[in-house]
């Protein structure tokens, strides 16, 4: 299964994010808004980095 | 007066109920043992039904989603520490790994287009898994509700 990779990294995201949020918190509410927060992170940073690296010289 | 001695006779009372209670050493090499070898065991053994769903079906279908991009299965014995590193990681899911090799898995195509990604997924579902592990241990324990 050949998937882009912008896609395989939101679905890394998700997943890890869902399994940090069930581990580190205990309320429903509590993981919904950690889950988020987690997730946000993972593809923010991803773009940003994606974004830096873009501007370094390559081929 | 009477109201303290009250108190202070309810006040070490409270604290041996709320004391955890430490299981037996074989009830928790159990839990260790299933928690390791299938995703959502540990916690279902613990009657933490919905936290073992969710937990299963994150871990294992990260591990399915790692198969299907054509991850690399590691393997120890080689020279390189990462290797037997990665090796151990993608242990950490259980028995998905000998599962998915008896049924035919060849150990991945690592010049596959995702085959990066889809290693990166089996390690993760490992790790994941380990942190079920721990998390586990920590209810059994009573350290956690």
């Amino acid at each position: 299964m050949a998937i882009p990779h912008f896609i395989a990294m939101l679905l890394f995201s998700f997943l890890v994010s869902v399994a940090f949020a069930v581990l580190s918190k205990d309320t429903p509410r509590d993981q919904f808004i950690y889950g988020a927060k987690v997730f946000g992170a993972f593809v923010g940073v991803a773009l940003v980095l994606g974004w830096l690296m873009y501007f370094l010289p390559h081929r | 007066m009477a109201k303290r001695a009250v108190v202070e006779e309810t006040k070490p009372k409270a604290k041996v109920e709320s004391a955890p209670r430490q299981p037996p050493l074989g009830r928790l090499i159990w839990l260790w043992v299933a928690a390791w070898a299938v995703p959502g065991l540990g916690h279902y053994l613990l009657r933490r039904k919905w936290r073992a769903l969710i937990l299963f079906v994150c871990i294992v279908s990260m591990f399915v989603f790692g198969l299907a991009m054509k991850g690399q299965f590691f393997a120890t014995g080689t020279e390189s520490y990462l290797e037997s590193l990665g090796y151990f990681g993608e242990m950490c899911v259980g028995l998905a790994m000998p599962v998915a090799k008896f049924f035919g898995y060849s150990g991945g195509d690592p010049f596959f287009v995702s085959a990066d990604y889809g290693t990166a997924f089996l390690v993760a579902a490992g790790m994941l898994n380990v942190l079920a592990i721990l998390d586990v241990h920590d209810i059994a324990l009573g350290r956690k509700p």
